[in-house]
């Protein structure tokens, strides 16, 4: 009897799964912006690798020092709150053994990272875990073996595991930024091409500073950099492959080559060729060298930057009078005016996602760093300032490079250059640590691809 | 290609990219639990396990395997499989990929939408008696079908506190997540069900599972949640519809 | 040595006075040195022969030449019919506010701009080449509408 009553509610609950019509809903459309508590656990190395790291890497801990990496780059990115690992309740040896969660959510973690680091025979291997406290599952399991010169590195591409992990987006860690590095006086400024890690370590020069250097930009490889030099007084466009230091001119034209940047299967170069005052865009094929004339106006037409597709084309021009953003195919065809906020708009940047143009505008005396659809439409200014401007995507399309300057006197006291990074959503505007002051930042892509 | 006087004349030393093999370590049931933490706060801790014993790992042991096998030794297993791979140089390209059959099935990613599911049913086997005594028990009086403003506001306030909206999401997209839950009368979850988990499965809707697990996460932290006091009937099931997408835009 | 600190102290004396009669001025000045936003004052100027300016001004984001510019292109002209040996560098430039890249092309348009002033006035074109700085030479570091119209210049600077 019991059985059969059972049965006959458990069809009904069958049939009405779920209590359709009683439902009561609560919209939740607020929580908190806050950053993701996370702890990062100190990496266990044994008293081997310990002693191997002094020695060969001339680090204290490996393991606390690949943290640290993880944690600062956790950090800046304005996702997560690493926490203090002076309230972690476990010590870092618990690496291979399943986190006590309520010792981590007890101090307010909601995710934690664990791992461990051996250095033996010129060999680093790691390994690291991502566990969602509060569920108490595992999240995230990998182990990782490469030369010990690529420990920051590691550093790097655990956070980009993380961060895809716990926001669904790739991540921007593992890359490079390169940029001009400023020394001297405003009025005699000695520039040079420098390369950093994304967080600001590695710094290394790759010009010596004899010549002014603008505007370099990675291709989508990573292995070669184009950009402009004033070579013997001749600005060109330059190409420079960073892992053997060859250069070469590749635009040796009549006049003034500039503004170059790589077509997104990294085979051609767009650039901005100036003769006679007025300058045009042209492409030039990097295997065969035949060059493109793209625009033909007696404007100035600038700045030019592939869609990810490479089927379109932005650019700068003051063909309306003033400088201005437009569109065209990469034929030079269906030009098109996007821009029609009020002030002057320049520097163009197609999204590595296609659905965004980054812009720097000037109006009534600020520079704002702004984004807008590709058709000109739902423009954002992200950030206001003295004077900023060229952004740079990260190869994730969440983030801007740009770099800002400072006012100075007329003797150039107070100057400065920086590079900054601000979100798409116009949080987590950060200083880019640099050794020297910087400006014209290009992100280059993933390197672990 | 010539090399330029004005630049360094050597090759820069810029460490070589080298491939850094990834593999996935183990399941998470065969790893055992750490030790506990020593007892740095006493009384804090007390509580605490009273929580514990409550809530969290039982299930987890249920699970594990009897033959589960240290973990050490697995690692090291996999790691010589890598450096075997790596011995055959057309498989340079895919090492990243590389996974063992044993692995893949262990794969977190498919899967882990399977344990969540997987949990919520448990869950459900676990209270189902519990739940159909009380519609036995129940007539169909439900006509009362919402809380009352102050009752909603409570329970959405004690709720926007512990939902941390994962900052990284697309702003433009659909950020709407519907979960089903059912409560016990002192407001402890006993099921929670996302609406639409078919979702989470699709191409380039990644951020979609990231925004549910946020919005399980706050579920969790908020336990047992702000229910009224009376009128169990009408609010044990409810439908929390999380929609991040006025914050983000904002 | 003596000698040269005491004249160096002198000099400063000298300045001095100047400077301090100078500030009472100076508004007066400021106002008088920009026509527009164009400069007209001589500050920066350097001279390529006796009564010949060896640069032009320009308003801002403008290429066209002033009244005050063309007389100085056309004296610039005649000294260089006079000196067929010199060939000249038309160095362009812009002042900090605008984005690098559109401002090399705007320094190149000025320099440009001046170039065919002379060419109209009898100076071959292969005596003349062009070059644009942009914003990356500044002769006034301040960040002020006075400096930032010393800036937008091109000037003529000798090549032999």
């Amino acid at each position: 009897m019991m059985k059969k009553i059972r049965l006959i509610i458990l069809t009904i609950f069958l049939f009405f799964p779920n209590n359709v019509y009683s439902l009561i809903e609560v919209d939740i459309t607020r929580g908190n912006l806050n950053p993701l508590p996370i702890a990062v656990s100190p990496l266990f190395s044994d008293e081997k690798t310990i002693e191997n790291g002094k020695k060969e890497l001339k680090l204290d801990d490996i393991g606390s020092e690949i943290s640290n990496i993880i944690e600062n780059n956790l950090l800046r990115s304005g996702l997560f709150n690493p926490l203090d690992k002076k309230a972690f309740l476990q010590k870092s040896d618990i690496a291979h053994l399943k986190p006590r969660f309520e010792d981590w959510a007890l101090i307010k973690a909601q995710a934690l990272i664990t791992g461990k680091v051996s250095l033996e025979n010129e060999k680093l291997k790691i390994e690291f875990r991502l566990w969602d406290v509060l569920a108490g599952r595992e999240m995230i399991a990998l182990a990782f073996t490469t030369v010990p010169s690529n420990w920051r590195r590691v550093g790097h591409i655990i956070t980009d595991k993380v961060y895809e992990r716990l926001t669904g987006e790739t991540g921007y860690f593992d890359t490079r930024i390169i940029y001009v590095s400023e020394e001297g006086p405003k009025i005699k400024r000695i520039k040079k091409l420098a390369i950093m890690d994304q967080d600001g370590f590695n710094t290394k020069y790759l010009t010596l500073g004899n010549e002014l250097v603008l505007t370099p930009r990675f291709s989508p490889t990573n292995q070669m950099v184009t950009y402009l030099s004033y070579f013997k007084n001749l600005p060109r466009v330059y190409l420079l492959d960073i892992e053997t230091g060859l250069q070469e001119v590749v635009g040796d034209f009549p006049g003034m080559t500039f503004a170059p940047r790589f077509s997104p299967d990294g085979k051609k170069i767009i650039m901005s060729f100036a003769k006679d005052g007025n300058s045009e865009i042209y492409t030039m094929d990097l295997e065969n060298r035949i060059v493109e004339k793209i625009t033909n106006h007696p404007s100035i037409d600038t700045s030019p930057s592939f869609s990810p597709n490479g089927k379109y084309i932005a650019f700068n021009s003051d063909r309306s009078g003033y400088q201005q953003i437009y569109t065209m195919k990469s034929n030079g065809k269906s030009v098109k005016r996007i821009s029609f906020g009020k002030g002057l708009y320049g520097t163009p940047v197609w999204s590595p996602r296609g659905d965004l143009i980054a812009f720097t505008k000037l109006h009534k005396g600020k520079f704002y760093i702004g984004v807008m659809r590709t058709d000109g439409t739902g423009e954002r200014l992200l950030t206001e300032n003295y004077y900023q401007e060229a952004p740079s995507w990260s190869p994730n399309g969440r983030v801007l490079i740009f770099y800002r300057e400072t006012k100075s006197d007329s003797e150039g006291r107070g100057f400065s250059a920086k590079l900054w990074s601000i979100d798409l959503t116009g949080y987590n505007e950060r200083l880019v640590k640099t050794e020297t002051d910087a400006s014209d930042p290009s992100w280059s892509s993933l390197l672990s691809n | 290609m010539f090399t330029l006087p004005f630049a360094l004349k050597k090759p820069i030393d810029i460490p070589p990219i080298v491939s850094i093999e990834l593999i996935q370590i183990t399941d998470e049931t065969n790893i055992p639990y750490a030790p506990k933490a020593k007892k740095i706060i006493e009384k804090v801790k007390k509580e605490k396990e009273k929580l514990v014993s409550e809530q969290a790992p039982p299930k987890k042991i249920k699970k594990e395997k009897p033959d589960s096998i240290p973990l050490p030794d697995q690692k090291v297993e996999k790691i010589q499989k890598i450096e075997e791979k790596k011995q055959n140089p057309e498989k340079e390209d895919n090492k990243i990929k590389q996974v063992s059959e044993f692995e893949k099935e262990e794969m977190f990613d498919p899967n882990e939408i399977a344990a969540l599911i997987d949990k919520s049913k448990e869950e459900i086997a676990f209270t189902n008696e519990k739940s159909l005594e009380v519609s036995q028990s129940k007539d169909k009086s439900m006509n009362s079908k919402s809380l009352t403003l102050t009752e909603e506001d409570a329970l959405k306030a004690q709720i926007f506190g512990c939902w941390s909206i994962p900052l990284g999401l697309p702003y433009n997209e659909n950020l709407l997540v519907r979960i089903k839950l059912k409560l016990k009368p002192d407001g402890t979850v006993i099921r929670t069900e996302i609406l639409d988990h078919a979702r989470m499965n699709k191409p380039g809707q990644g951020f979609y599972k990231v925004l549910a697990e946020s919005a399980l996460r706050a579920i969790k932290l908020c336990q047992p949640l702000r229910v009224p006091n009376t009128g169990y009937e009408r609010w044990k099931d409810l439908q929390l519809n999380f929609d991040a997408r006025e914050m983000l835009e904002g | 040595m003596d000698l040269i600190r005491n004249l160096r102290n002198v000099f400063i004396v000298i300045l001095f006075g100047f400077l301090m009669s100078a500030c009472a001025t100076k508004t007066k000045q400021m106002g008088s040195q920009l026509q527009g936003d164009v400069y007209t004052g001589t500050d920066t100027v350097e001279y390529l022969a006796k009564g010949v300016p060896d640069r032009v001004f320009f308003a801002t984001n403008e290429s066209i030449l002033t009244t005050a510019s063309r007389d100085t292109l056309r004296k610039q002209a005649a000294w260089l019919r006079k000196n067929p040996d010199i060939n000249v560098v038309l160095e362009g430039h812009a002042d900090e506010r605008g984005t690098r890249e559109y401002n090399l092309a705007l320094g190149e348009r000025r320099a440009n701009a001046a170039k065919d002033y002379l060419m109209t006035y009898g100076i071959s074109s292969n005596r003349i080449s062009v070059i644009s700085y942009g914003k990356e030479r500044p002769v006034d570091s301040g960040s002020n509408p006075l400096s930032w119209s010393k800036n937008r210049r091109s000037v003529t600077v000798k090549a032999n």
